[in-house]
């Protein structure tokens, strides 16, 4: 009887154990997580760094980096230090494959950070499969609103307010400030067009002259074109909502053919620093001209979130002229700085995610408008102020107290905001 | 020492090419009674089995106990003039390989080293596991009969053969030690049928509504719609290649409407129905990052985003339109009605966000929606219900791996993509889930454990990162040979025989070698990854379940 009962209990002792063995293969040990070691985390950026896109986009990443050094300096995050590995994806969605895929299986980043461009970000996603892989995607630099689907893209964090919300936003701007004028607009033919076209179909404003074009055939022999239709639909209002080359196309030629509408420019699209440094076209053609964001204007040393950055870009980033891209890129940076704080020492690619479903609509950031993660939400910012183009390319506040909007990418309603941003935290550092 | 080696090397390949050269079959062979000669230190055999397929042994004199079982892909039911013959496809061929030459480099080099090797030319052509299965047993008992002093067997083959080869493993683990599926058809051959399918229907609606795709008569006129059928799209294909930068439309595309094709080039019709088959966006020739001129160019960009996508999805579809002319004519006489069925398909949902992805390729959001209409207004193929449910019947996968299994596939191959063996890695992870499960309850229930060890490696093709050239009038050389890690199973010796000496490692064993012993032999044949982490896009056909 003894000799059955020890039996049993042995084999009961075993079987707690083997069992405990394969609950254990389950969970992943600290050392077992891809890009991460007791004191450093590897992440990994895909951004046109040559290429077409390169002028102005080049930027981001550097940015973010020299933020990483600037933390790395100060400790790091919870003990690590952060490593970027930064690679060029010259705008190319076939690329952004390849070196994400790079990324992950070369270098074991623990985590894909700012990856630029909506297409390329759906590239990756669905070619590198990242959610069957579970590697995060914090954080994405497009503001294309299918993003935030969190069934179709689990690991991906938007962070951007969408081209929706904005467009949404702009229509009731146009429907109240430029009632009886005839307005034109020319959108791109994508899915960065469609969430504009959203955003503006939920406003109601109406178009008297659409135009779309596809990505990669804007030029100045096509905008002649459009300022062509333009004017024989005696368009007062002119809202352009592409890119930056786009733009510039678009002023170029009409301020050529003396054609001088209220332009509006879509936020993607009217880059004061891009259009002067990739095109030809003076930035004083800019002045006057209406767009929107959701970050302050990288001229606006009052703001104490620019001021902080422009420190750290003199000291990290020595020679590199601060503007709206590195702004972006700093505070992607300071982003994913407080994801990886509000994450903890146990960091796991699941643990981050779940820190930013719970705490990330409460990160600082320079963005001006709220953030709203949380366990059912991937949306990002909420929201976007209204400015005019000076002559010199700086967005000033149309109003003389700045107002934000916000809203959803679907049927809400606009709202201007009382939220106030967090206050910089010190040294600019997570808490 | 070195002259000795040659001088076996060249012995070595004397027999190897006599045996591969094996095409008169003879008549007094017998199951179970092959026909012997020992020449150059290799003992070849040759016979028929009991089915009548012809197959051919061979071990070195010193043979090490260890015999590769080759199982070689599909091969058409009819002659297509200028690309293969039927007469060939009753061949026993020794290893695998894209060309002759390789295969006898492959087979020399495992004579060479003391691995016996064998295989048969199968009892008929074109989708034949069902039969083909029941000759590897047979073959390997006769094999077994002939070499006694055989310990182990590994299975391996390439594309359909590569599915023979699972379908092997699941059904008669008991009979082998290891398995190497190469370039392999996964899951079932439904999953390659509809990629063909896919985009031989694509083909047909846009470019030439005369072809006609499926329906083939029996016999003699069966065949010759079939040529005809591949004439077609030949036809069309040479007429699209030419016309990339035009977007001109070919004269046969007359089912589009005018409206259409004026406002919609035709490289844009092209690259729909490769993405929405799911055909890879780079090819033998486009790696799809590489253009002409300055890189920060406009024209670069326009012709990467815009060009190159419609070129590579040209060079793909010429292999899985014809493959689809083949497979469909094939299936249907094997099942005894059509078996191709596209009533259902949302072909919108299966572009998916290869929408976004190639919209300049696309000419646009418009144009892609412009072409959809028309998809959607064009007669669809419907499939005849007692044929489908055969054709369902047929051996197919479960996804079991009972030995241990290292699969070779290039995730943007033509013909066979990474789909298939990523529905492969799927069914796995979820089986070892299940058997984690029920360990834990075995082992709660006092219960012998069952196995939850994973048995299954996949070893990843890519191709280099940019291999595009282009010719000094700045268009794509489209002459060069294919890129490793493009086309169909185009694999070199050197990943072969690595691929080889892993599965030998394995059958020694009975478990997978370690990732330092695989990672040893994948560099020494270059062009190899095992990356536990790789997700391969999976086949439209899985992705819509």
């Amino acid at each position: 009887m003894i000799g059955s009962f020890r039996k049993k209990g042995l084999a009961a002792a075993s079987a707690v154990i083997a069992v405990a063995g394969l609950a254990l293969t389950s969970v992943p040990a600290q050392a077992s997580v891809p890009g991460v070691t007791a004191n450093s985390v590897k992440l990994g950026i895909t951004v046109p760094m040559t290429g077409i896109a390169a002028p102005g986009y080049s930027k981001v990443a550097p940015a973010m980096k020299a933020y990483f050094d600037y933390v790395n300096a100060n400790g790091g995050i919870n003990g690590r230090k952060i490593q970027l590995v930064i690679e060029d994806d010259r705008y190319l969605p076939q690329e952004a494959v390849i070196k994400t895929n790079k990324l992950i299986l070369r270098d074991k980043v623990f985590a894909i950070v700012g990856a630029l461009g909506t297409a390329n970000n759906l590239a990756i996603n669905s070619r590198v499969r990242l959610g069957a892989r579970g590697v995060p995607s914090l954080f994405v630099n497009t503001g294309f609103s299918g993003f935030a689907d969190k069934k179709k893209f689990p690991t991906i964090f938007p962070l951007f307010s969408s081209y929706a919300m904005e467009a949404k936003i702009m229509g009731n701007y146009i429907k109240e400030n430029f009632a009886g004028k005839k307005i034109g607009l020319i959108v791109q033919n994508d899915d960065f067009g469609v969430d504009a076209l959203k955003g503006f179909a939920a406003s109601g404003v109406k178009f008297d002259e659409t135009i779309k074009y596809v990505s990669g055939t804007q030029s100045p022999a096509t905008a002649l074109t459009w300022v062509q239709k333009l004017v024989a639909a005696k368009i007062e209002v002119v809202y352009l909502f592409g890119v930056t080359t786009a733009t510039a196309a678009a002023v170029g030629v009409a301020a050529q053919a003396g054609y001088r509408p209220q332009w509006i420019f879509g936020s993607v699209g009217a880059d004061a620093t891009t259009i002067q440094t990739a095109t030809t076209v003076p930035v004083a053609l800019l002045n006057g001209a209406i767009s929107a964001s959701f970050m302050p204007d990288a001229a606006d040393t009052s703001d104490e979130y620019v001021k902080f950055f422009r420190e750290v870009n003199a000291e990290y980033n020595k020679g590199v002229t601060f503007d709206n891209n590195v702004l972006v890129g700093m505070n992607g940076g300071m982003m994913v700085a407080n994801a990886l704080k509000a994450a903890g020492r146990n960091l796991t690619r699941e643990g981050l995610m779940a820190a930013i479903e719970s705490k990330g609509s409460t990160f600082a950031s320079a963005a001006l408008v709220p953030l709203a993660y949380s366990s059912t939400s991937r949306v990002g910012y909420t929201g976007y102020w209204i400015g005019k183009y000076n002559a010199t390319g700086s967005l000033l506040p149309i109003e003389a107290k700045n107002v934000v909007y916000t809203t959803d990418s679907g049927n809400g309603p606009v709202v201007k905001t009382t939220t106030k941003r967090p206050a910089l935290p010190p040294k600019g550092l997570p808490q | 020492m070195k002259r000795t080696f040659k001088a076996i090397a060249v012995g070595f390949t004397s027999a190897a090419l006599v045996a591969l050269s094996l095409v008169v079959v003879p008549t007094a062979a017998n199951a179970n009674t092959p026909v012997c000669a020992t020449v150059g230190g290799i003992k070849s055999c040759q016979g028929r089995t009991s089915d009548g397929a012809v197959y051919a042994l061979q071990a070195p004199l010193n043979f090490n106990g260890t015999a590769f079982l080759y199982s070689k892909g599909y091969r058409p039911m009819i002659s297509i003039p200028g690309r293969s013959d039927v007469a060939n496809s009753s061949l026993a061929e020794q290893a695998p390989g894209p060309d002759a030459a390789t295969k006898v480099a492959v087979a020399t080099y495992l004579l060479s080293k003391g691995y016996g090797v064998f295989s048969s030319g199968f009892s008929k052509a074109g989708w034949n596991t069902d039969s083909a299965l029941k000759t590897n047993v047979e073959l390997i008992g006769i094999w077994k009969k002939e070499f006694p002093n055989t310990k182990k067997i590994v299975a391996w083959g390439e594309s359909g053969g590569g599915f023979m080869t699972q379908a092997l493993a699941e059904n008669h683990s008991n009979l082998i030690d290891a398995a190497v599926p190469l370039c392999m058809v996964g899951g079932s051959v439904e999953a390659a049928l509809k990629m063909a399918g896919d985009a031989l229907w694509g083909i047909k609606t846009f470019f030439d509504p005369t072809i006609k795709g499926g329906g083939y008569s029996a016999g003699t006129a069966g065949v010759v719609e079939q040529l005809t059928d591949i004439g077609k799209i030949a036809a069309a294909l040479t007429s699209l290649s030419g016309a990339v930068a035009t977007g001109a439309w070919p004269a046969t595309a007359t089912a589009v409407p005018a409206a259409v094709k004026a406002a919609v080039p035709s490289r844009s019709a092209v690259t729909l129905v490769g993405q929405m088959a799911g055909l890879p966006n780079i090819s033998a020739n486009i790696d799809g990052v590489t253009g002409p001129g300055d890189p920060a160019s406009l024209p670069h960009a326009q012709f990467v985003l815009g060009a190159a996508p419609a070129i590579a999805t040209l060079q793909n579809m010429q292999d899985a339109a014809i493959l689809g002319v083949l497979l469909v004519a094939d299936l249907e006489g094997i099942n005894g009605g059509r078996v191709f069925d596209n009533t259902k398909t949302d072909y919108e949902v299966q572009l998916g966000d290869a929408k976004a992805i190639y919209n300049l390729a696309l000419s646009g959001n418009d144009a892609a929606d412009q072409l959809l209409g028309v998809l959607k207004a064009a007669p669809r193929e419907t499939a005849d219900p007692a044929a489908l449910t055969k054709l369902r019947a047929m051996v197919s996968h479960k996804g079991v791996i009972n030995v241990p299994t290292i699969a070779m596939t290039a995730p943007f191959e033509s013909t066979t993509p990474g789909g298939h063996v990523q529905w492969l890695i799927n069914a796995n992870k979820a089986n070892l889930e299940k058997a984690k499960t029920a360990a834990v309850a075995a082992i709660r229930a006092g219960k012998p454990r069952p196995s939850t060890t994973n048995n299954l490696m996949v070893i990843w093709n890519f191709p280099p990162d940019k291999y595009t050239t282009f010719t000094s009038a700045g268009l794509p050389d489209t002459t060069r040979p294919a890129a490793n890690g493009t086309k169909h199973c185009n694999y070199t010796a050197a990943q072969l025989t690595a691929m080889a000496e892993i599965g030998a490692l394995a059958a020694a064993t009975g478990k997978l070698p370690n990732t330092a012993q695989a990672r040893i032999l994948m560099r020494k044949a270059g062009g190899l990854s095992f990356d536990r982490d790789f997700e391969a896009a999976l086949l439209k056909f899985y992705a819509n379940e």
